[in-house]
């Protein structure tokens, strides 16, 4: 059999199985319950273009290994990239000193194998497209940027593609590889008209090959579009500041969904009991007409994977059905301490980072209304349509940044508006949402969710929705 | 120059990559190496949750060959993986374009001696593992002894030791190392059925000016409860009291609008406003990279110009934008020494520290709000908008009255900068971008 990971893990790792197995023994020698090796090697590739002209190309290697260490709740953890048997022997060592006793375990024999399912099946690998070939298309995305209106003045396109290769195992028999692919095409322009000025941003990506570019989204639609919300953003008035009825767009919207549901169904805030959710598991904490699920398994999505970085095969999750609080995203510990099954969302940033609960893919299940529909039933209020990002508390408070959007009147979108910040409870914002669209649509597979200092890829997605009334902190 | 050598074995790795990279066929070459150590522990509830303890090196170049650049990053310092790297570069950059910016710094003879500033504090880094945790625990049980206290995040400690080098084709060779260690704790309070949280942390070089766990569990308990039952309130437009930590934000804000990067990407609305008066004359701000024992500190830049200290804004007039080398020619000015790795950084940025008593800006303050917390992301250098989600206390009568959540404040950054009411006496450098208490004339605050 061809495998590519198991390749890479020789080749960069010098490390004969059998010594797997040593170094896991050498972590639980103080006594632990559980240990666990993460071998990873990373090479990232960018592409600048700024000023008409190819600025900068970058190249990045990523080498390191990661022990971990579970006695009881505690976890311990070391990494290092000197990965000498001399070093990796101390870094199991320093894992191991959570536990303060003695234990004699030689886990199972691990033969690391790919997972069952190959989310990533790739045309055109980062690997097997030239320099040139992807410098065309940062070329493509600032040409139909700068082009597209004499108002354009700045445009700053950039190409990354990633390739991880992981190996994790443990002492439980579980020994895996993957091979997970990034790419992310990105285009930034700025409009000026008389002394005002505006950004637009927009781009495109995710676990594809470059096949992508040429059949999904064209980089000509990127830069077309970064360059149109500038505009757009020229002619718009500041945002209104009160209460009011606030209709979400399809998909750019999912970051609500993401913020106000996501991150404190993430089993860690739960089993802390600092999550306003610990105790409404099975009860009812939104609307009759909110379904929500995190699912990893979306082929070629940003947030996906085909196992999490504990070596699970991750679980599409119901996380709200109907209303009704019905899931969690779990990683190995917390399942562990709340005794429920692992749902493979134990991610990290890298190996030098302990795995932690997160979400992938985000989304909300469509309803019946047509968007229109929905619009039209609006007398008053506020269309949030592009986002800047999200942050939420334990308690439930959270906010959103709305870049751009437009008032409602008598049922029509009207003046585009410009800078809000969303802000609500999320069980009393997720109990007003009263019409969900038929348009289920996801962002841009251009997202990154940042929790405890660690970046994960990730994306979300949502039908046109309508909130009762909300908060909106415009200016005006 | 060479009097600063820590690690012999580090330093010929860095020249070895310049020499290797000119060999190669580039005309300049800077390499970083990076060598950290990190130790960091978090508990919660009385018992240890997770303890950290590692090293790790990488090392990262850029090279120009007939003024294209290319860079690459390792963390694999293996001989084999950093020639095929260089290689690589050297092959990359032929297929970008000529860039008449580019380049290296111009050598300078004037060099900052890294003594001088006292970055590493080696009893920081000695202090023995039982102790760091102690410290944590400690922190959170005098905490957890308020019976207002109803939950904790936990509380961490973390301590870092980091050695830095850096060479270059123009005859740079430096290291330096630096120390940094940092205690905090978040708790969550609950009162009628309504949570609240908040926390403390406080970072330093040094462990003789680490605040103790007392202190940090008294900030962190105080800050959470004066939370307790929330109000909402109505839309309008008052003026704004930043404590401290906020005044930090809105300072890394106004930082993000004089990098010399977003100057010339037109990113910033203060592109165009080089000389001009842009603030309130009371509103003077620096940016001062040679403040001994201070956080954003730095001998050389990462490019090796060395660090100084300039004015930013001098009672209200723009005097600098902070740049690296390629930001400062595009523009036509100098290297301020602000560059961070491909990027530009600020080193202590802040606020001058004014001469009022915070507790006096609230005394004067007829109606208003103390921002104590903002959420959320809503910041535009563009156009200087703001709009973020905010905790805070409302002001009535010159009195704290009760708190508030569940808003958002709105302002502009330009307009705001001409409305400062007051400048406060309490600048305490417990960030690298500080600043004092500032009250601003009017903000916009979305409510009910």
């Amino acid at each position: 059999m061809i495998n590519s990971c198991a390749l890479v893990f020789k080749d960069h790792f010098h490390i004969p199985p059998e010594d797997l197995q040593t170094f896991l023994k050498t972590a639980l020698s103080r006594g632990g319950d559980f240990a666990e090796l993460f071998l990873e090697y990373r090479i990232f590739n960018a592409i600048l273009m700024e000023d008409d002209i190819i600025k900068e190309t970058s190249e990045s290697v990523g080498l390191g290994l990661g022990i971990r260490v579970i006695s009881g709740d505690k976890t311990g953890y070391g990494y290092t990239n000197d990965i000498s048997s001399q070093a990796i022997r101390k870094t199991a060592l320093t894992a191991a000193s959570i536990a303060d006793g003695n234990r004699d375990y030689t886990p199972p024999p691990l033969y690391p194998k790919p997972p069952s399912r190959n989310l990533f099946i790739l045309k055109k690998p980062a690997s097997a497209v030239s320099l040139a070939d992807k410098i065309e298309l940062v070329k493509s995305a600032y040409a139909s940027a700068q082009q597209h209106d004499s108002k354009i003045t700045k445009v700053r396109a950039s190409l990354t593609d990633l390739i991880q290769y992981v190996t994790i195992v443990n002492s439980e028999g579980t020994a895996v590889t993957d091979v997970r692919p990034m790419v992310k095409l990105v285009c930034l322009a700025v409009a000026e008209k008389g002394s005002e000025r505006e950004a637009g941003f927009y781009g495109g990506g995710g676990r594809v090959g470059y096949e992508y570019f040429q059949h999904d989204l064209k980089p000509e639609t990127i830069g077309r579009e970064a360059a149109g919300e500038a505009l757009h953003l020229l002619d718009a008035e500041p945002a209104p500041a009160g209460e009011m009825p606030v209709v979400l767009s399809a998909g750019h919207s999912g970051v609500l969904i993401h913020e106000a549901v996501g991150h404190l169904l993430e089993a860690d805030f739960i089993r802390k009991k600092t999550s306003v959710f610990w105790d409404k598991m099975g009860k009812k904490v939104a609307s009759d007409r909110v379904t929500i699920y995190d699912d990893p398994t979306i082929p070629y999505f940003r947030g996906s994977y085909n196992v999490d970085d504990e070596g699970i095969e991750p679980q599409k999750t119901l996380l709200i059905d109907k209303g009704r609080l019905s899931g969690l995203l779990q990683d190995r510990l917390s399942a562990k301490i709340l005794n429920m099954t692992p749902t493979g969302h134990g991610r990290r940033q890298d190996y030098s980072s302990i795995p932690i609960p997160r979400m992938s893919n985000t989304y909300i299940e469509h309803g019946e209304y047509d968007r229109e529909e929905i619009i039209r039933s609006v007398k008053k209020g506020f269309y949030a349509h592009h986002f800047q990002g999200g942050q939420v508390e334990d308690t439930g408070k959270f906010t959103f940044s709305v870049s751009s959007g437009y008032l409602i009147e008598d049922g029509r979108l009207t003046t585009p508006v410009k800078q809000a910040t969303l802000i609500g409870s999320n069980i009393a914002i997720l109990n007003s949402i009263e019409m969900v669209g038929s348009d289920l649509t996801y962002s841009l597979q251009t997202g990154i969710c940042g929790k405890d200092g660690q970046e994960a890829p990730v994306s979300d997605g949502c039908p046109t929705m309508k909130i009762t009334s909300m908060t909106v902190g415009g200016a005006r | 120059m060479n009097s600063n050598i820590l690690n012999r074995e580090l330093k010929d790795l860095a020249e070895w990559a310049v020499s290797y990279g000119l060999k190669t066929g580039a005309e300049e070459a800077e390499v970083t190496v990076i060598d950290s150590r990190e130790f960091e522990v978090s508990v919660r509830m009385g018992e240890i949750e997770q303890l950290v303890e590692a090293g790790s090196r990488s090392l990262g170049f850029r090279l120009l060959c007939e003024g294209k650049t290319a860079s690459a990053s390792s963390s694999d310092l293996d001989k084999k993986t950093l020639t095929h790297l260089i290689r690589n570069a050297v092959e990359r950059a032929q297929l970008g374009h000529y860039d008449e910016f580019a380049g290296l710094p111009e050598k300078t003879e004037f060099t900052v001696e890294p003594e001088s500033l006292q970055l590493y504090d080696p009893k920081f880094i000695s202090l023995d593992p039982k102790e760091k945790i102690r410290l944590a625990l400690e922190t959170e049980r005098i905490a957890l002894g308020d019976k207002r206290i109803t939950n904790s995040h936990g509380a961490g400690f973390e301590n870092r030791d980091i050695l830095g080098t850096l060479a270059s084709s123009n005859g740079f060779v430096q290291q330096y190392r630096e120390s940094y260690g940092h205690l905090s704790l978040g708790l969550q309070a609950e009162e009628a059925g309504q949570v609240v949280e908040d926390g403390w942390g406080h970072g330093t070089r040094f462990l003789n000016e680490l605040e103790s766990p007392e202190e940090i569990a008294r900030k962190a308990v105080n800050r959470t409860i004066r939370l307790l039952n929330p109000r909402k309130i109505k839309t309008q437009n008052v003026p704004i009291i930043f404590e401290p930590d906020m005044t930090s934000w809105l300072l890394g804000f106004l930082f993000s609008c004089v990098a010399g990067t977003s100057v010339f990407r037109k990113m910033t609305f203060l592109a165009d406003r080089l000389g001009d008066r842009i603030a309130d004359p009371r509103f003077t701000v620096y940016d001062h990279a040679l403040l001994p024992k201070k956080l954003g500190s730095i001998p050389f830049d990462s490019e090796g110009v060395p660090g100084r200290n300039k004015t930013v804004v001098d009672r209200g007039v723009l005097k600098h934008f902070l740049c690296d080398t390629y930001a400062a020619r595009k523009l036509g000015l100098e290297s301020t020494g602000n560059a961070d790795g491909g990027g530009v950084g600020p080193t202590n940025f802040f606020l001058e520290n004014g001469s009022i008593d915070p507790a006096d800006i609230i005394k004067a303050t007829k109606k208003g709000l103390i921002l104590t917390r903002a959420i959320g992301h809503g910041l535009n250098p563009v156009t200087g908008d703001i709009s973020r989600g905010a905790v805070g206390l409302w002001v009535e009568g010159g009195e704290i009255a009760y708190p508030v959540s569940e808003i958002t404040i709105a302002g502009n950054l330009g307009r705001m900068l001409e409305d400062i009411d007051s400048v406060g006496n309490d600048l305490d450098f417990s960030h690298s971008v500080c600043g004092p208490t500032l009250k601003i004339g009017e903000m916009t605050i979305a409510g009910e």
